[in-house]
């Protein structure tokens, strides 16, 4: 009362407190109609998820599902056979949907010889036909993980380096190749900005996301200094043939719409004890994984007989991605 | 030095056929249509050994990945016309020289640069030729290859043994599965050592509604990375 009668607004005083009559002008009509219906409009996008609820497209367990990390093994398979039956509905092929667990005493180590690369990008190519991102669609970005950078020789200078680089043969006068994806840091920044959880390191050193809990804020994105993560801004546009079946609910699977998703060491491979397909494709070899925890492995020996670069090491990430130079 | 063009064309007819004939089952993704010069050499026989004996790359379940090893290797054989023509053949009636004052009339097409490394003899057996020669003179057989490169690349034979040098296919763990190395051949053509220059896959696609498109594609302006 007292607030009303300090308002310099409001120099009616008493006719305020009134019940006052306002008949339907064509105003508050519009007005009415508009709050209505963007009220019914949110009402109906909150509730989109149960309308396809109804009609069959996600079950009410998906809806409700818990965090990778608190399912059951049957809830996991439950959820992964209707990860199946959506893929095969949605893109005409049913993939098989695995869940490798990470092996004992394994932790992963990648090097690549920038010696060595030429900066063919059939590593580029692999990882697209691997891990089932986004293609064949004009309006995409682009989503595989590895970016191959166009470097001057003399300096490892990102500031001048090209990605978008095209010529009749690589390598060219005065330049040097880097590939960069994702360094599975050992303090990786981007686990640490989630707000929801949804990415975290395994015990293997791979840091991996759920698709399912990821809430598409891309605070990750913002932290990460390699730039090794990918958002789906659409759903992704896969032709059948080109959809890769041997999946795993935290690799390659086809990722939903407004999910980030990054290179896992192709963990549906190497926890399988494959190498990951970059490797298996490059031509000249300069890629070296392995087990950083075995002493006889490759990786280990390139640790410890060469010299080897990290990237950004001054940020503190402790990645588990080298770069060595050797002729 | 009047053979010279018949015999460039038999050895490019005799390499297309057999690039034909074999690069199947490791390059079925490069199915090309056959030339019409290659349509005339389909009646002839089939060469009864591959080109080498290389270990298989690749496993069944991958064939979504181009292993293709970087490089086909041919054996020591002269192909022909769709025949295979062991060393000996010819090598026997030929005595071993090591230097030659004249330019040979076969094996035109190959170019020996291999920095100082200018005699034949240097890798191959004087008096076998089906095989290559080790320091004391005892021969080292074809599919013993890198033990012959390792004679003078040692800190890369040895890197190489290690899994530091050169692509490696299958399984990381050999307690899962078993593993292949290419061999030296299989990259680096050994007369011709250094590693040839590839066309690269096309580039990533510039961010469709981003502001400033690169302005030149050939490095000139600088491209950076987004975060950086």
């Amino acid at each position: 009362m007292t607030a009303m009668n300090h308002d310099p607004q409001n120099e009616t005083g008493p006719r305020a407190l009134e019940p006052v009559y306002e008949p339907w002008t064509r105003r508050s009509f519009l007005k009415g109609a508009a709050v209505g219906l963007a009220g019914a409009a949110g009402v109906a996008a909150a509730l989109h998820p149960l309308l396809a609820l109804e009609e069959g497209e996600v079950a009410l367990a998906d809806l409700l599902q818990k965090h990778y990390r608190q399912l059951t093994p049957e809830d996991l398979r439950r959820i992964m056979d209707s990860l199946e039956a959506q893929c095969e509905r949605e893109h005409g092929v049913r993939p098989a949907i695995r869940d490798p667990r990470p092996l004992d005493g394994v932790e992963f180590g990648y090097a690549l010889n920038l010696a060595r690369c030429i900066g063919c990008r059939r590593c580029v190519e692999a990882c697209r036909q691997e891990n089932n991102p986004s293609r064949d669609d004009e309006d995409d970005i682009e989503m595989a993980y590895i970016r191959v950078l166009e470097m001057n020789q003399g300096a490892i200078n990102l500031e001048t380096s090209n990605v978008y680089y095209d010529a009749e043969t690589v390598p060219r006068e005065g330049k040097y190749y880097m590939p960069a994806q994702c360094h599975q840091c050992r303090q990786a920044p981007c686990t640490k900005v989630c707000p929801v959880r949804a990415t975290w390191q395994e015990p293997d050193g791979l840091v991996v996301i759920d698709y399912n809990w990821c809430i598409g804020c891309r605070y990750c994105m913002a932290a990460c200094p390699y730039d090794a993560r990918r958002f789906n801004y659409r759903k992704p546009a896969i032709p059948p043939d080109a959809i890769n079946p041997d999946q795993s609910y935290l690799s390659n699977r086809i990722r939903p719409k407004g999910v980030v998703d990054k290179c896992t060491f192709c963990l549906h491979r190497t926890r399988a004890g494959k190498y990951p397909a970059c490797l298996e494709v490059c031509p000249t070899g300069a890629r070296v994984f392995g087990n950083l925890r075995d002493p006889g492995s490759e990786i280990r020996y390139v640790l410890e007989h060469k010299r080897v670069y990290i990237l950004k090491e001054e940020v503190g990430t402790a990645p588990r991605f080298y770069y060595f130079f050797d002729r | 030095m009047r053979l010279d063009g018949k015999t460039i064309a038999g050895a490019a007819a005799a390499v297309a056929f057999l690039s034909v004939q074999f690069a199947a089952p490791w390059a079925s993704s490069a199915a090309e249509p056959p030339a019409p010069s290659i349509a005339l050499f389909t009646n002839l026989p089939v060469v009864a050994r591959p080109p080498a004996q290389q270990p298989a790359t690749g496993l069944p379940a991958d064939t979504h990945l181009d292993k293709t090893p970087p490089r086909q290797t041919v054996g020591l054989d002269l192909v022909r016309n769709g025949w295979t023509y062991n060393c000996m053949e010819c090598h026997k009636l030929i005595p071993a020289r090591w230097h030659y004052d004249r330019p040979l009339n076969e094996h035109q097409n190959i170019r020996l640069e291999h920095g100082n490394n200018r005699f034949c003899l240097n890798c191959h057996h004087p008096s076998d030729r089906n095989a290559f020669v080790d320091y004391d003179g005892t021969a080292i057989s074809q599919s013993d290859v890198v033990l012959l490169c390792g004679k003078c690349h040692g800190t890369i034979y040895r890197d190489w043994e290690a899994g530091a040098h050169g692509r490696q296919n299958g399984y990381w763990n050999p307690l899962m599965g078993a593993r292949t190395k290419l061999r030296c051949i299989q990259c680096h053509d050994p007369h011709r050592p250094q590693f040839q220059p590839m066309k690269p896959l096309p580039p990533p696609k510039y961010p469709p509604r981003a502001a400033h498109p690169p302005a030149a594609r050939d490095g000139a302006g600088p491209v950076t990375m987004p975060h950086e």
